[in-house]
């Protein structure tokens, strides 16, 4: 038992906080550290610089273009990025997509599909959620009917992320109505540009246009974009959410965060307030304890000894601690942080602000951040499989 | 980076864990808080077992081993809510070991190895609470060696341990020294614990007491952190068997015709309980692997694992007790004695509220395991 990193561990960092502190924009890391707006060109022409290193992928096999890295160094390599300020890897392409890709699709889909995920190239959204299928997701409706060589997609999602930008949609799609719900459910991936798809942005409580509506009017799909067998679509989605499972937790960004909160403090004259800074030293006790789970989960992923089922755990923790450092961030603004003035967000704007500039987008990433508890399975579904590991 | 353990680890956590189902039976455990809440009898055989010398080196006949040891050792006692404070005796190791002169190490190391001597540190004063800057007892040079007064509070086992560290101010500086029980002057009055356990309140009125070391402090604050990862690993095991005892009931109670297990509200408690306990572990883990740290990392680690270790048992014991019902709040079943020791180890060598102000003292500006 060792807490530290190896030597080679320890080089690896080195070697990645070297490349991506010389490659990733000032501009890019300044909108970061300070919760500025981040627009399409902001993340994409961070995916690109990483594409073209070939880390995009960053999780990615030897086989397929990717570094080969294991657990601990793809945990290295995302903490690296983190700190140094980088935008998040917008997932639904290279994190998401991408092993589904690997796993379940022909030679000709992955020769297709991938060098374009993985330098950055095509933006991939994903079509999961319903206006009926929220948390019970077999339940989706969203219709592909098979005509020939073309299957006819009919339907709705919703909730998808940043879905304005996508080229690309995977989608869970109803191609029967035989035996469970989970059995008649196929995995394709559709091209946003085809005729019948619409896409209407859903503005969220922060302002921002952050999800999408998307529909589909008769839209005709190539069946060879279908990914493995019709009807076992559930199969994959799942190994695709079994994927990443430390990721979920973000203890990387939340560590950045919490140094910020404390710069945040410190500026509005709330640091030296002992109430105040008890919750920051509660919450930097919930960091170091969620990043200890983390490693813990690294280590048995990496030595393969132990098998440690808390994957659940960490999506309810990370979310949570999300949540909480916004709050606290707003808090320690006070009245500054009421005014709403969409603008001010945005970096460079040459407005009045009221208030220090650093406290205008604290309520909106607090508003913004209520989400991380409700997606990727609510909090109270991750609560029913915590449960059933425990319980049976 | 690597938090499996070695096979030799994993042997040593088999050896204790058979003692403690097949040798520290509830029924035991009862017999010895009835008798008083110490089993010298009990603590022959955890020696016999060969862990008494497990911190201390092998040149004084003890096995040289290490803080991921003592956890796993830890852990164990805990989980069969063991009432002999073997926690003590890491301490007294690590103490004499790092601080003591050699003939003084050469006198007791050995005896402690065997069992033969129990060995406990007498810190607390009444008005100091949980500080350990704040010590009343004085000592003077005497013809041969220090004369020592004090008054200690709460010293575990304080009436069967045959010796006691104990702070006391020459001038205006601590420094450590070890006072023997049948010493002049000594006196002991002994008590049950709230966990079932002994403690002795320690008078010592012009006692014939031997100098450790005059970096008094520095070597209080390391035993008591010493001490604290101990009883991190002691509540792990304690909150482990507590779910598993919970979660049996659960599965097998039934109102409304059914297992009570099944109903979404006390499923969720259990996630809750589960949460708290892996991050008990994980901040076990951590309070044992920066215990050899440089002293600032590791008074500000052992401080973050103590408040970690704190929340989790009060949640897990209060709500143990919760889902067992009224059946949870009787001495007849085993879940109020496990809820208690908890509500024990949380109160001992500083709360949660104690080293929440340690913590809020120590922050950087960085944040996360390594800063």
């Amino acid at each position: 038992m060792d807490l530290a990193f190896t030597p080679e561990e320890q080089a690896f960092r080195e070697e990645i906080r070297a490349w991506v502190r010389s490659h990733l924009p000032a501009d890019i890391s300044q909108k970061v550290f300070n919760a500025q707006r981040l627009g399409r060109d902001d993340m994409q022409r961070w995916a690109k610089i990483l594409g073209k290193k070939g880390w995009l992928g960053w999780g990615w096999p030897k086989e397929f273009g990717g570094p080969g890295w294991n657990a601990v160094q793809k945990h290295l390599f995302e903490e690296e990025c983190a700190l140094a300020g980088s935008p998040r890897v917008v997932p639904f392409g290279p994190v998401m997509v991408a092993p589904v890709i690997m796993a379940f699709g022909n030679a000709e889909q992955q020769q297709r599909f991938l060098p374009g995920i993985a330098s950055g190239e095509v933006w991939w959204s994903q079509g999961y959620s319903e206006p009926g299928s929220g948390s019970d997701l077999a339940s989706v409706k969203c219709k592909a009917e098979r005509r020939g060589d073309k299957y006819i997609v009919n339907g709705q999602k919703t909730w998808t992320t940043l879905g304005q930008y996508g080229e690309w949609i995977f989608c869970l799609v109803r191609t029967s109505n035989e035996g469970k719900p989970q059995t008649g459910i196929s995995f394709l991936l559709i091209d946003m540009k085809s005729p019948g798809v619409s896409v209407r942005p859903i503005v969220l409580m922060d302002g921002e246009p952050e999800v999408n509506e998307v529909w589909f009017d008769n839209v005709e799909v190539p069946a060879h974009n279908l990914i493995g067998e019709e009807n076992k679509g559930w199969t994959y989605a799942k190994h695709l959410l079994s994927h990443e499972r430390t990721n979920i937790a973000d203890v990387n960004r939340a560590k950045r965060e919490l140094e910020r909160l404390k710069r945040i403090a410190k500026a509005e004259g709330v640091y030296d307030d002992q109430r105040f800074r008890d919750e920051v030293a509660k919450l930097e006790v919930d960091v170091v304890a969620l990043e200890m789970l983390v490693l813990r989960v690294l280590s048995a992923e990496k030595s393969g000894k132990q098998s440690l089922d808390i994957a659940g755990l960490l999506k309810i923790r990370g979310s949570e601690i999300q949540q909480r450092y916004t709050e606290l961030m707003m808090l320690a603004a006070g009245p500054s942080s009421l005014p709403f003035i969409y603008e001010a967000m945005e970096a460079g704007w040459q407005g009045d602000h009221v208030g220090p500039a650093h406290c205008a987008p604290l309520a909106a990433n607090y508003f913004n951040m209520r989400k991380t508890t409700i997606y990727g399975g609510s909090n109270e579904v991750q609560r029913n499989i915590v449960s059933q590991v425990v319980l049976g | 980076m690597d938090f499996d353990f070695s096979d030799d680890q994993a042997s040593l956590r088999d050896a204790v864990r058979k003692w403690v189902d097949k040798g520290y039976t509830f029924e035991r455990r009862r017999g010895t808080v009835k008798a008083g809440g110490f089993s010298r009898e009990a603590y022959g055989e955890i020696a016999e077992l060969g862990l008494c010398g497990l911190y201390v080196p092998e040149a004084h006949d003890g096995l040289g081993m290490g803080p991921v040891e003592g956890m796993v050792v830890m852990e164990e006692l805990g989980r069969g809510i063991v009432l002999e404070p073997f926690a003590q005796t890491l301490i007294a190791s690590a103490v004499l070991g790092g601080y003591a002169p050699a003939a003084v190490q050469a006198a007791w190391l050995p005896k402690i190895a065997s069992g033969e001597a129990l060995v406990v540190l007498a810190h607390t004063e009444r008005k100091a609470r949980y500080r350990l800057d704040m010590c009343e007892a004085k000592a003077t040079q005497a013809s041969a060696g220090y004369a020592l007064t004090a008054s200690k509070s709460v010293v575990p086992a304080g009436d069967a341990a045959d010796a006691f560290i104990v702070p006391a101010r020459i001038g205006d500086k601590i420094a450590l020294f070890l006072v023997e029980r049948t010493a002049a002057g000594v006196t002991t009055r002994g008590y049950g614990t709230q966990d079932g356990g002994r403690a002795a309140e320690l008078t010592c009125a012009n006692s014939p007491a031997t100098l450790l070391t005059t970096e008094g402090l520095t070597a209080l604050e390391h035993a008591v952190d010493v001490g604290i990862a101990a009883l991190c690993a002691e509540a792990v095991g304690v909150m482990d068997k507590t779910l598993d005892v919970t979660v049996e009931y659960l599965n097998t109670r039934k109102q409304f015709g059914v297992a009570i297990a099944t109903f979404q509200a006390l499923r969720h408690r259990v996630a809750d309980m589960k949460m708290q306990l892996e991050l008990a572990r994980s901040m076990s883990y951590y309070a044992s692997l920066k215990l050899n740290a440089p002293t600032e990392e590791r008074r500000r680690a052992l401080a973050r694992a103590k408040y970690q270790l704190g929340q989790s048992m009060r949640f897990v014991g209060q709500q143990a007790v919760q889902l067992h019902g009224g059946i949870g709040v009787t001495d007849e079943y085993i879940v109020s004695h496990y809820f208690k020791k908890l509500t024990q180890l949380e109160m001992t060598l500083g709360d949660s509220l104690h080293h929440l102000g340690e913590v809020s003292a120590r922050m950087q500006d960085t944040a996360g395991v390594f800063a």
